[in-house]
C-alpha cells in the first residue's frame, strides 16, 4: 500500500507557478531523493508535504491523513495539523529553538502536540539523542553545538513526534564540508532501518547510495524518475543528462 | 559649622524620610502597577495588530496613535479633571494608574510587536512542523525569544516611567515630587529639597538598572540569532 500519494499538486506564488502538477507515490520503508537545479521547486514540494506552504491545488495523502486543496477554499486547521503530524521536517538551517537545550528541543513536540507526559517524553528524547550520537550533549544549548551537531539534534527533533515520514530539506547545505559526513551517516542509518524518507539534496554520491528512487525536478515538473542506477547511469531525458553533467562536471 | 549650613543639614535630614516614604508608598507602587498592567495591555495590543483581524487591529492602531500623539500630562488631565464632567469620577491614584497604563501599553506594544517580528520565520515553521498550533508556537517558541529581545527597550520604558510618575503630582497624588513641593512650601529651600528629590529618584532608578542587568544576564544563557 502506498504511504504517500500526491496528485496534481500545484503551487503558485502570485503570478509565478513553482509547482505545475506533481504526482508522487511512495511505499512504506522506501527512500525517495529529489534532485534538481536551484529554484526548480524541490524545496517547495517538500514544504507543501509538511503544509508549511499551502498548495494551490491537488491532493496530498500521507498515512491516513489527507487534504484536497483547491485555490481559494479555506483548509480546516484541524486537517492541516493532522497532515503535518504525519511527517517530521529537517530544515536546511536547522531552526533549533535557541532558548531550549538539545533535550528540550526534542521534548517540545512530544509535550505540546502529542501531549505525552514529561517523563515519557524525556526518556524518548534521550533515546533519540543517543541514536544521533548526542546523549552527552543533552543539556547544551544550540549555540554551544557545532553545525553538524545542531543538525543531528534537528533530526532527533523531527523524529520525536513519531512521524510516518521524514522530510529532509537540503540537510547538509549549510554545513562546513568536514561536518557533512556525520549528518549523512545518521541519515544513512535511518534509511537502513527502513524509515520512509524524502530527501532533497545536492550530494549526488549520497543520493545514489541511499535512494530507492530518484526524481529530477526542473521548472516545477518531474522531468525523470527512476532507480538511481538508471537515472545516473543511463538517463532517458536530455535535461537529466544536462543537469548531471553540470553538477558532476566540477 | 555655620548656623546656615547647620539649618540646611537639619532640613535635609528631616525631609529625607518623608520624601523616601512618599517614594516607597506612592512612586514605586504607581510605577509597578502601571508597568505590569501596561505590559499586559501592550502584549494584547501587539498581538491584535499582528493578527490582522480587521476591526480589532484598527482599534489597536487608533489607540496607539492617540496615546503617542498627545502629551501624557494632557491625558492625565482629561482622565482626572475632564471625565467628571461626563459623570465619571475617578480618584487621583487610580486615575494616574489608568493614565500611565495606557501610555506604557501604547509604547510597549510597538516594542513587543517589533520583537515578535524580529524572530526568524524558521522558528514558526519549526514549531508548526512539530504539529504545534499557532497559539502554542507563539507561547512556547516565539514569545520567550521576543521577551529576550525586548528586555533592553522595555527597561528603558520602565525607568522613564519611574520619572514620569512625577506628573501624578499634577493630579493631586502626593508622590515623591509632590511631597517635595510641600516641603519647599514650608521651608523655602527649593535648591536643597529638589536636589534631594532628584537624589531619591536617582537611587530608585539605579536599583532598577541593577535589576535590569540581572535580567539581561539571565537571558544571555542562550543566543538569539
Amino acid at each position: 500500500m502506498a504511504m504517500i500519494e500526491v496528485r496534481g499538486l500545484t503551487k503558485t506564488f502570485g503570478e509565478v507557478a513553482v509547482l505545475k502538477g506533481i504526482d508522487l507515490t511512495l511505499e512504506r520503508g522506501s527512500v525517495l531523493v529529489i534532485i534538481g537545479p536551484s529554484g526548480s521547486g524541490k524545496s517547495t514540494l517538500l514544504r507543501c508535504l509538511n503544509v508549511l506552504e499551502t498548495p494551490s491545488s491537488g491532493t496530498i495523502a500521507i498515512g491516513n491523513a489527507g487534504i484536497a486543496f483547491a485555490g481559494g477554499t479555506r483548509v480546516r486547521q484541524a486537517d492541516v495539523l493532522q497532515l503535518r503530524r504525519q511527517s517530521g521536517m529537517v530544515f536546511q538551517a536547522y531552526h533549533l529553538f535557541p532558548h531550549m537545550t538539545a533535550l528540550q528541543n526534542v521534548m517540545e513536540g512530544q509535550i505540546t502536540s502529542l501531549r505525552r507526559p514529561k517523563e515519557e517524553a524525556r526518556e524518548r528524547a534521550m533515546r533519540l539523542l543517543a541514536k544521533v550520537g548526542l546523549e552527552t550533549r543533552a543539556d547544551s544549548y544550540p549555540h554551544q553545538l557545532s553545525g553538524g551537531q545542531q543538525q543531528r539534534v534537528g533530526i532527533a527533533r523531527a523524529m520525536s513526534i513519531d512521524p510516518q515520514l521524514l522530510l529532509f530539506d537540503e540537510p547538509t547545505s549549510a554545513l562546513d564540508p568536514e561536518l557533512v559526513r556525520e549528518v549523512l551517516k545518521v541519515i544513512r542509518e535511518l534509511a537502513q532501518e527502513g524509515r520512509t524518507m524524502i530527501v532533497v539534496t545536492h550530494e549526488m554520491k549520497f543520493a545514489r547510495e541511499v535512494a530507492d528512487r530518484i526524481i529530477l525536478i526542473d521548472e516545477g515538473v518531474i522531468v525523470e524518475e527512476g532507480p538511481p542506477e538508471q537515472l545516473f547511469g543511463s538517463p532517458k531525458q536530455e535535461r537529466t543528462r544536462q543537469f548531471l553533467s553540470r553538477i558532476m562536471g566540477d | 559649622m555655620s548656623d546656615h549650613s547647620e539649618r540646611l543639614w537639619q532640613i535635609f535630614t528631616d525631609s529625607f524620610l518623608p520624601l523616601l516614604h512618599a517614594g516607597v508608598a506612592f512612586t514605586v507602587p504607581l510605577t509597578l502597577i502601571s508597568f505590569v498592567l501596561g505590559l499586559l495591555l501592550a502584549l494584547v495590543t501587539a498581538l491584535v495588530r499582528l493578527s490582522d483581524i480587521p476591526v480589532l487591529s484598527w482599534i489597536a492602531r487608533f489607540y496607539v496613535w492617540i496615546i503617542r500623539g498627545t502629551p501624557l500630562i494632557v491625558q492625565l488631565f482629561i482622565i482626572f479633571y475632564g471625565l467628571p464632567s461626563l459623570g465619571i469620577l475617578i480618584n487621583a491614584f487610580p486615575a494616574a494608574v489608568i493614565g500611565f497604563t495606557l501610555s506604557v501599553g501604547a509604547y510597549g506594544s510597538e516594542i513587543i510587536r517589533a520583537a515578535i517580528i524580529s524572530i526568524p520565520r524558521g522558528q514558526w515553521e519549526a514549531a508548526y512542523s512539530l504539529g504545534q498550533t499557532r497559539l502554542q508556537a507563539l507561547r512556547r517558541i516565539i514569545l520567550p525569544q521576543a521577551a529576550r529581545v525586548s528586555v533592553p527597550p522595555l527597561s528603558n520604558s520602565f525607568i522613564s516611567l519611574v520619572k514620569d510618575t512625577s506628573l501624578a503630582a499634577t493630579v493631586t497624588v502626593i508622590e515623591l515630587f509632590a511631597k517635595g513641593q510641600q516641603i519647599v512650601a514650608a521651608t523655602y529651600e527649593p535648591m536643597l529639597i529638589y536636589c534631594e528629590v532628584a537624589l531619591i529618584y536617582l537611587i530608585l532608578c539605579t536599583v532598577l538598572a541593577v535589576l535590569q542587568r540581572r535580567l539581561e544576564r539571565y537571558y544571555e544563557r542562550f543566543d538569539v540569532r
